[in-house]
């Protein structure tokens, strides 16, 4: 069942000749306890659709539903329903852990708020920071409080940006572990931006991939990824050989990328065996070998770069 | 309306309050710093023009009276700061927190701290020139009611510009109040002020309140007619400013709440 349904969904900012669409005509669903990712280089029109999906962004056109019901006419209801969490939005400052938890437990009809609030601090660690302010805690302490305010409704559609994002690996994981958790416990739907192309992998049942404003690819993560025919293979010689398989790669006519002694080149999965052959024919001879295969990383900076859009080639999803 | 989530916005004001000493201390020293200044003013004025105690008086309760106004349009207009400053606007916007009951939270608050400012004052103000506001008997809280309800609109007047230009139009919640001033004749009878201002004082829902009370303190009555036309003037303006600030509102959706700060 479609818990999200977004329909020609469009947001034009300015008008006449300054006009300028930030999201254009794109279309989507999220399934009940479905993880989807967001990803897309700056500026692509994720920002934007997450606003619009919250409401704090009225469309130019198109229609939102939640619950199977439209987003604009029941926005009360579905706001109780859903929530958000961002490393770019702050919670007030002066105010402890505790007491943010307090307050938004009281803008959502929670029976027990006392008791979700102390659930909240115990779930996300926060016992011995709870009586601290916020200006006083770490970046990755304010990342776990924000996302206890996010969770402190049961929310059955949550919008997730970079949760992750300054986290160290340890409590990264725990969040990790506990997003999943949720979705297999009050089986909640999940929209999840993340700079981490791994952890987008790893969690993300799909993904929508945006370039200016246009959906790009919906697809499974690893369906996206196998669109790159190419597997990164990477070597390790000793000088002589280096010299050597430098050699070879040029009279092949195959790109290297040389860093010390470790080279690597880009060939299609089933031209490797073929490589290596001739490597053995020349009697160039590795110290060390590994073969990656594509990942959703290297597709998504494939897809950033496309038409020198992306000069750098950054791996850049700030929403 | 539900109650829960106004009084969520009004816990989350008080938690500041509590943990805040400028909060805290807007409440008590702009009122005392007046009194101060204008009690020693106006005493010495008196002094040296030989007039009777009431000319203190009429300026001290014209200190206190103005800060209701003041602290009712500035508590709003700070309530909407803080969440400017603090880049929460977005955070209780995605909740389904309504503008009507971020406004009524916001007016609530700016009641309780106008009361316990004017409370503050009053203590002040018997303290060093031993006057005592309940002179006024029970008239007394219709002129509070009534400076509070204009403290509203212009709080909301003010927050029209605060949501539409963020942090940029923070002068404006310090300075607009100051404009009403002389033309709600605080200091001085009504006829004080050149034609223009004083035709300009008729749509101004102060001008009658300050002038009925000098009228009950000079001479004892009170032009309840004039009240009323008081009471109707804010009623019209708050209908005209509430519905201008959430017309802001909504054209700041257009735009995208998280560009505002």
């Amino acid at each position: 069942m479609s818990i999200l349904k977004v329909t020609n969904l469009t947001k034009t900012f300015g008008s006449g000749k300054k006009a300028f669409t930030a999201v254009d005509n794109i279309s989507f669903g999220l399934k009940e306890g479905e993880i989807l990712g967001l990803l897309g280089p700056n500026g692509a029109g994720k920002t934007t659709t997450i606003q619009m999906l919250l409401g704090v962004l009225t469309p130019t056109f198109g229609e939102i539903s939640f619950f199977g019901k439209l987003f604009e006419k029941h926005r009360e209801e579905i706001l109780e329903k859903v929530n958000f969490s961002s490393t770019y939005t702050n919670l007030p400052w002066h105010l402890t852990a505790r007491e943010n938890l307090i307050y938004t437990s009281y803008l959502y009809d929670i029976p027990d708020r006392d008791k979700r609030v102390n659930e909240m601090i115990v779930q996300f660690r926060l016992e011995k920071l709870k009586n601290q302010a916020l200006n006083d805690l770490s970046a990755g302490q304010l990342t776990r409080v924000n996302l206890a305010k996010a969770f402190i409704n049961k929310p059955q559609v949550l919008l997730l940006d970079e949760p992750t994002a300054s986290l160290d690996p340890e409590t990264a994981h725990f969040i990790r572990e506990y997003i999943l958790d949720q979705r297999t416990e009050q089986n909640i739907s999940i929209i999840f931006t993340s700079h981490n192309m791994y952890e987008v992998e790893d969690i993300c049942d799909r993904v929508l991939i945006i370039k200016e404003g246009k959906i790009l690819a919906d697809d499974i993560p690893s369906n996206l990824s196998k669109t790159i025919k190419t597997s990164t293979v990477s070597f390790y010689f000793d000088d002589a050989n280096q010299e050597s398989f430098i050699d070879y790669c040029i009279e092949k006519d195959i790109l290297h990328n040389l860093i010390r002694k470790n080279i690597s080149v880009q060939i299609p999965e089933r031209d490797i065996p073929k490589f290596l052959g001739g490597m053995i024919k020349r009697n160039i001879h590795f110290i060390e070998i590994s073969i990656d295969k594509p990942t959703l990383h290297d597709y998504f900076i494939q897809m950033a770069s496309e038409d020198g859009k992306d000069e750098n080639n950054r791996l850049e999803t700030i929403i | 309306m539900k109650l829960h989530r106004v009084y969520a916005i009004i816990l989350r004001h008080f938690f500041l309050l509590r943990r805040s000493y400028e909060h805290m201390m807007h409440l008590f020293y702009w009122v005392s710093l007046d009194l101060v200044l204008w009690g020693i003013t106006s005493t010495y004025f008196q002094n040296i023009s030989g007039t009777s105690q009431n000319l203190v008086f009429m300026i001290i309760s014209g200190v206190l009276f103005w800060n209701i106004v003041q602290r009712t349009q500035l508590e709003i207009n700070i309530g909407v700061l803080e969440e400017l400053w603090n880049k929460n606007l977005v955070n209780l916007f995605v909740s389904p927190l309504k503008i009507k009951e971020l406004t009524t939270a916001l007016t609530l608050m700016g009641f309780v701290k106008a009361t316990i400012s004017l409370i503050v004052g009053s203590i002040v103000a018997f303290i060093l020139y031993k006057t005592n506001i309940s002179i006024y008997s029970y008239h007394i809280l219709a002129f509070i009611a009534l400076l509070m309800l204009t403290g509203v609109w212009v709080g909301f007047f003010i927050s029209s510009f605060l949501v539409r230009f963020g942090t940029r139009a923070e002068i404006i919640a310090w300075s607009f109040v100051w404009i009403l001033t002389p033309f709600s004749a605080v200091y001085f009878p009504l006829s004080a002020l050149p034609q223009w201002a004083q035709f300009i004082a008729k749509f101004i829902p102060t001008s009658y309140i300050f002038e009925e009370a000098r009228n009950l303190l000079f001479n004892g009555i009170i032009d309840y007619k004039a009240l009323g036309i008081s009471l109707v003037l804010n009623i019209i303006l708050i209908i005209i400013m509430q519905n201008f600030f959430y017309y802001s509102f909504k054209k700041v959706l257009e735009k995208g709440l998280v560009k505002v700060y």
